[in-house]
């Protein structure tokens, strides 16, 4: 699957704080998100190489991820580092969780699951709001079109019927009036859609009643989801729109 | 011995609101064990006198003796809080944990009913109950992500209150009944902190960090 090479959301920056992690999807395969204590982000399989438990349930020391069941610690590059039944020996190189690209920029987590780290594309925003994450049904394409059904309002100004243009697979940006949000769309499977919003802008404009705006905006917009019937898309990511 | 006394069931996600509640308070209890599982102790005399409804938990203080996790905290908040913090006077932020536990009391009771069937084969249709459990913690999720927009990290209140204790197991315990952390950052956000406060202890199921 090609579209398995591009850079994927898969969390709000705001929402993997410093030494936490979380579990995703993408594509069905199951991740770990996580920063380390250096404020670092890191994408992995979520599988503990000793007894396949999700990573996702552990916990993060300094720069390294501990799994929940019998502590085992990976650093940064997925290798293991210690085992504390054998604190004494060293872990052999063969335990190594495999690793994915893992970026940040636009105020979302970008992984890229390879094997080809493609570059990524520029900055679309030099000051980011979160908005939320929003789970939905259905696939990217029917997520997309919601999207273009419900556009919002402006927070700032009335203004003309909003605009929803791709700057990338995976990242599309809506105008309304002098509002600029920047939606990134994460395949967590074929049929489950995660909407990575924030708002492009400053805080001295948008913090607070602006947040709340766009947040209301998109708790409608899944009202909309789980009791409108919308045109099954057939569409894929990137084609919709 | 201590003047108060928990029926406790170490498995059960309603004693674990009050003995986190003591903890953080460091009230000194005494807890007596109830055979919940398998033996259903609670539904039985003599506990049935204590509680009529024959749950859990129960505590007795003296002469009071009380039942329901939620009305234990509030007496536990008034009786042994000095900070007055834990269920706060002022109107609006006490009509706020009196809204957050009549939810935890009522409709997250889905959670302890989904958890109950996966963990001890309680009656109920399991999917169902544990899909109407992650719409309750979706509720909690939209809350807490407009709380984040002032910087608010609890539920009712600038502070911690006893809404954020009888909220927490629910979610902490979501695993057992197959709902995932993923899809509920802002409630994540929040459990880390409620892991932070002073006097937090965990029960099986929830993992100490050490
Ligand atoms: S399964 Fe991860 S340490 Fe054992």
């Amino acid at each position: 699957m090609e579209e398995r090479n591009d850079w994927h959301p898969v969390a709000l920056s705001t929402s993997i704080k410093p030494a936490t992690s979380a579990g995703t999807r993408l594509f069905d395969e199951e991740l770990v998100v996580w920063r380390d204590t250096g404020e670092a982000t890191h994408i992995w399989e979520d599988r503990c190489p000793h007894r396949g438990m999700k990573l996702s349930f552990g916990f993060v020391r300094g720069d390294h991820i501990a799994c929940l069941y019998h502590g085992w610690q990976y650093d940064a590059a997925g290798q293991c580092r210690y085992i504390p039944a054998h604190p004494d020996i060293k872990v052999p190189p063969a335990i190594k969780v495999k690793t994915y690209g893992a970026a940040e920029q636009d105020g979302m987590i970008w992984a890229a699951l390879g094997p080809d780290l493609p570059p990524l594309p520029s900055r679309s925003a030099t000051e980011t709001l979160p908005v939320r994450s929003l789970y939905l049904r259905g696939g990217t394409g029917r997520a997309l079109n919601l999207l273009r059904d419900h556009p919002p309002r402006s927070f700032t100004q009335e203004a003309g019927p909003a605009q929803i243009e791709p700057v990338s697979p995976t990242l599309f940006r809506i105008r309304a009036g002098t509002d600029a949000l920047l939606i990134g769309v994460q395949a967590l499977s074929g049929s489950r859609t995660a909407l990575h919003i924030v708002i492009a802008g400053p805080a001295a404009a948008y913090q607070g009643a602006g947040q709340l705006h766009f947040l209301r905006w998109a708790n409608a917009l899944r009202h909309d989801a789980e009791t409108v019937q919308v045109e099954p898309a057939a569409t894929a990511l990137g084609e919709a729109v | 011995m201590p003047a108060l006394a928990l029926y406790n069931y170490e498995l059960d996600d309603a004693c674990y609101k009050v003995r986190l509640a003591l903890s953080i308070l460091s009230v000194e209890y005494e807890a007596i064990a109830v055979d919940a599982f398998p033996g259903k102790e609670q539904t039985k005399p003599p506990l049935l006198d204590l509680n009529p409804l024959g749950r859990l938990p129960i505590l007795r203080d003296g002469d009071v003796v009380l039942h329901g996790a939620e009305a234990i905290l509030a007496h536990l908040a008034r009786a042994y809080d000095g900070s007055g913090k834990w269920l706060p006077a002022e109107a609006a932020a006490f009509a706020s944990v009196m809204q957050w536990l009549q939810f935890a009391a009522s409709d997250l009771s889905v959670a302890r009913e989904a958890r109950e069937q996966a963990l001890f084969d309680a009656p109920g249709d399991g999917t169902a109950l544990s899909t109407e459990a992650a719409r309750m913690l979706r509720i909690m999720d939209d809350h807490m992500t407009a709380r984040s927009f002032a910087g608010a990290s609890w539920f009712a209140a600038p502070h911690a209150t006893i809404a954020d204790i009888a909220l927490f197991p629910a979610f902490a315990l979501s695993r057992d009944f197959g709902v995932d952390h993923d899809e509920y950052p802002a409630l994540r956000n929040w459990a880390r902190y409620v892991r932070q406060l002073p006097g937090f202890t965990t029960m099986p199921g929830i993992p100490d960090y050490h």
